[in-house]
């Protein structure tokens, strides 16, 4: 018997004014004592959900609608809440991306784990501080409070919290998501180090997807509810059985590799509040056939697991969606657009943000700025911008000092130079619809009238692929999903024919399968506007496929820069190469 | 299409989306039934009221009785009438000054936080000031010593003195507001700094200038209540401050007139009740986990 058995398990929402959606539907899986799992998917397919019916935690309007889950022979659907309680962290525990944050504030670290503890009738001794150790933290940390540690350490500290009391298995909900990418690697590291050490098991639930097949044993793929796909990591990353584990896998190569395609599952998730029939990844899929639309696929064995397709015999097709990585011209022609040299930025209490930096950008060209957080990117944005000022240095704009720009300048000035931003779900005001947000640039800068706007902000919606336009005219941002959104802000920064483009980590809030959809329309804009771009990304293969030269900065300066092949091919700076080790390596 | 597929689809019906919300939050509907009920009355109170507020031809001083159902004051006036026209000076003065103090404090709100630097430190100076300085003496001095008298004076002093609080409020909503990225956006799209403001930054704290503006009608009824009992009120108009000034001055409770008494108070109690109630509702609108599912 598995330590965990998951049977017919089904969760539907049932929102009060709404349609009942079944975010997950007749899902079975068992996790073996020890075992790693991980849950792979993109956002809305029912992974966090099915993570919290595992664990009872659900909330209203949602709720579990038959099947079972027992643990270690307790039925958790059943069960009250009474032996709920005394189940959950002794033998079931779990860190959720955002456990950092459940930390009580007021107490200290020290108190935390006396608290977990106490409940449990267990005598702390040194307890506390060994479990810190074996997150490689000091044992200070005990007598600090949540507010002194960094993002990293509070994650480590909620994981050391997860394992106080020794669980059997543990449900990582995207333990690390948001972290730096640096920090990411040593947490996850030790992770797993700990699992083989102490032998409970894991569900590792996460849409980083290159993490995902380096840790677990065995992989599950989720789509719209159902399991698509369950094999061995090792197994998976050679054969895909699924075109949709095949289109996820896709999405990810290695940057240093010589050549680059990356392929995207176009479309979006089917919509579960309807009935589905047949197939629910067959409008999205390459290899689609009649029977895919009337027949419903069931999760049957395959390969070395278990997947649900009804073409899983026939030869993969590869693509019809793919994105190759297109070769770089190595030298620029002409002056460049922008000119920073020998920028350097100090904040008050005289933290230096960036030190003597200097690069051009050229029209036609991508730039991208590559760093870990608090290395000085965004700064640098925001003095290309006008944001900030330079405190020695300058940004030239042709014959414009940036730095000195005020006021009806300043804002005569970003006509010329735009903004895509990192968080689509932040960008856009709630408030407003599509045609409002894009009207605006071209009514300010342009000084088209009402009704001229309203013609080019369709023109425009057309360019980022949001064709028929009229159709997302008059949405709200919160009708839009990630991707839709992030083009509606790429529309808004085309909007006034700029002639400087920064987007600022523009693919790190969307889901992997639409990441290269949103890198190749960037790069056709750049190409074909004659656009230069200043891409600013942690991540060196969004920087691999678009950008023709890259500038590795650390603590603000460049420590780094060249041709883009060049750099992350043959990097000889030790920072360089340890962003290069914090990628992920499937097995 | 049903009512909840509208609330889903989205903008052709947004109108009826915050009603629905508030509609189905159990205590915001029984606050909005209750207020109805009061505005009804203030509105037809001259259709409905059995005699004039003013009128004193009736025998004084005398208890419930059928042709007076809440009796009659010293003076020989209908109580009753009194009571529902009574609801008129309350809820304008509560509609007044609540909307006169929501607007100052949005001004000021709005301009320190959004501005920052030294306009925000002059006017979170005057903020912190309008803040500690004790509000009843303030308004009872204002109100004593004013050279006009009148509603209007009331609604005034009440206005002046009452809105330092939601100034407060909404210079930290706007100060998280404004480093939002469609904000930094708006900057990049030429827009002006008013029109950031109005447009960008106000609709996004709807909820909270209601929420706010309540608070006022609740400060600025109770605070006529207060005047009016202390004496300061305007004589000429009738009002529960008014009456309660009256009944004690009357000696109702020498007299035996409890109801007199007891219901002007009832009556603030029960609109105070009722504004209380909504706000739960605008609560549930601006914080979606408070909804009733």
């Amino acid at each position: 018997m598995a330590l965990l058995e998951v049977r017919e398990l089904s969760v539907t929402y049932r929102p009060r004014d709404g349609v009942p959606v079944r975010a997950v539907d007749r899902v079975s899986f068992d996790v073996a004592e020890g075992e790693f799992v991980g849950l792979l998917g993109e956002s809305g397919c029912g992974k966090s959900t099915l993570g919290n019916a595992v664990l009872r935690l659900l909330d209203k309007p949602a709720a579990i609608t038959g099947g079972t889950v027992v643990f270690d022979g307790t039925d958790i659907t059943t069960a009250r809440e009474e032996t709920l309680r005394s189940m959950r962290w002794a033998r079931i525990s779990t860190v959720f991306q955002s456990s950092m944050n459940s930390l009580n504030p007021v107490i200290t670290v020290g108190a935390q784990f006396e608290d977990t503890f106490q409940a449990h009738g267990i005598d702390p001794g040194h307890r506390a501080a060994e479990l810190l150790a074996m997150v490689s933290l000091d044992p200070v940390v005990l007598r600090r409070f949540p507010h002194e540690l960094s993002g990293g350490m509070k994650q480590r500290v909620a994981l050391a919290l997860a394992l106080a009391l020794s669980p059997r298995f543990v449900l990582l909900d995207e333990p690390t998501t948001g972290l730096d990418v640096v920090v990411q690697r040593s947490i996850l590291d030790r992770l797993r180090e700990l699992q083989v050490e102490l032998g409970f098991a894991v569900l590792f639930i996460s849409h980083d997807l290159g993490t995902v097949m380096e840790m677990a044993d065995r992989v599950m793929v989720m789509y719209a509810g159902e399991i698509v796909e369950d094999q061995p990591a090792r197994a998976m990353t050679a054969a895909q059985l699924h075109p949709y584990s095949r289109g996820l896998l896709g999405s990810y190569a290695d940057p240093r590799a010589a050549q680059i395609s990356v392929t995207y599952v176009p479309g979006r998730p089917p919509d579960l509040s309807r009935e589905q029939r047949g197939c629910r990844f067959a409008a999205r899929c390459p290899m689609v056939v009649d029977a895919c639309l009337s027949e419903h696929p069931e999760l049957l064995p395959a390969g070395q697991g278990l997947a649900r397709c009804l073409m899983v015999d026939s030869p993969a097709i590869p693509g019809g969606f793919a994105v190759p990585g297109r070769a770089r011209v190595d030298t620029a022609e002409g002056p460049p657009v922008l000119a920073v040299r020998d920028v350097v930025k100090d904040y008050r209490g005289g933290t230096r943000a960036v030190d003597k930096v200097s690069f051009d950008l050229h029209s036609g060209r991508v730039t991208a700025l590559v760093g870990q957080s608090g290395s000085g990117k965004t700064t640098l944005a925001k003095l290309v911008t006008g944001i900030e000022r330079p405190t020695e240095g300058s940004v030239r704009f042709g014959a414009t000092d940036v730095g000195a720009l005020r006021g009806r300048k300043l804002r005569a000035y970003r006509r010329h130079v735009q903004l895509v931003f990192q968080d689509p779900f932040a960008a856009l005001n709630p408030t407003s619809t599509v045609a409002y947000a894009l009207s605006r640039p071209l009514r300010n800068h342009l000084g088209l009238s009402a009704a001229e706007a309203g013609e080019r902000a369709a023109d425009l919606l057309e360019v980022v692929g949001l064709a028929p336009a009229a159709q997302y005219l008059d949405k709200l941002p919160h009708q839009l999903s990630g991707g839709q959104r992030q083009r509606v802000v790429i529309a808004r920064a085309l909007a006034p024919e700029p002639a400087i483009l920064v987007a600022d980590e523009p693919i790190s809030m969307l889901d992997v399968s639409i990441r290269a959809e949103i890198l190749e329309l960037l790069d056709r804009l750049a190409r074909d506007r004659g656009i230069a771009m200043l891409y600013i990304t942690h991540d060196l293969l969004s920087a691999r496929m678009l950008a023709d030269e890259v500038l590795v900065l650390s603590e603000g300066r460049v420590v780094e820069g060249g041709p883009t092949l060049r750099v992350i091919r043959h990097a000889e700076h030790a920072y360089t190469k340890l962003l290069l080790d914090a990628l992920p390596k499937p097995v | 299409m049903t009512e909840a597929a509208q609330v889903a689809a989205g903008r052709p019906a947004r109108l009826p989306g915050w009603f629905v919300i508030l509609w189905r939050n159990r205590k915001c509907r029984i606050g909005l039934v209750m207020l109805l009920v009061f505005v009804a009355l203030a509105v037809l109170a001259p259709w409905i009221t059995p005699y004039g507020p003013r009128e004193d031809d009736y025998p004084p001083s005398i208890g419930p009785v059928a042709e007076h159902w809440l009796g009659t004051t010293a003076r020989g006036e209908d109580v009753l009438s009194q009571l529902i026209h009574g609801a008129r000076t309350s809820l304008l003065v509560g509609l007044a000054a609540g909307v006169l103090s929501t607007v100052i404090a949005l001004a000021v709100g709005l301009t320190a936080g959004y501005l920052r630097g030294l306009v925000d430190e002059v006017l979170s100076f005057f903020t912190n000031v309008a803040l500690v300085v004790p509000v009843l003496p303030l308004m009872v001095t204002l109100a004593a010593y004013a050279p006009v008298k009148g509603l209007w004076l009331i609604i005034f002093v009440i206005s002046v003195t009452g809105w330092a609080y939601g100034a407060r409020i909404k210079r930290s909503q706007i100060i998280t507001l404004r480093t939002r990225d469609y904000i930094t956006a708006a900057k990049f799209a030429g827009d002006s700094t008013a029109r950031i403001i109005v447009r960008e930054i106000m609709p996004n704290m709807t909820s909270l200038i209601v929420v706010g503006f309540m608070g006022a009608c609740l400060g600025a009824i109770g605070g006529e209540a207060g005047l009016a009992f202390l004496g300061l009120g305007d004589p000429q108009t009738t009002s529960w401050g008014t009456m309660l000034n009256q009944a004690n001055n009357g000696g109702a409770m020498l007299t035996g007139q409890w109801a007199w008494l007891v219901a002007p108070g009832l009556a603030f109690a029960a609109l105070m009740t009722a504004l209380t109630l909504i706000n739960f509702g605008v609560d549930a609108l601006s914080n979606p986990h408070l909804r009733e599912d």
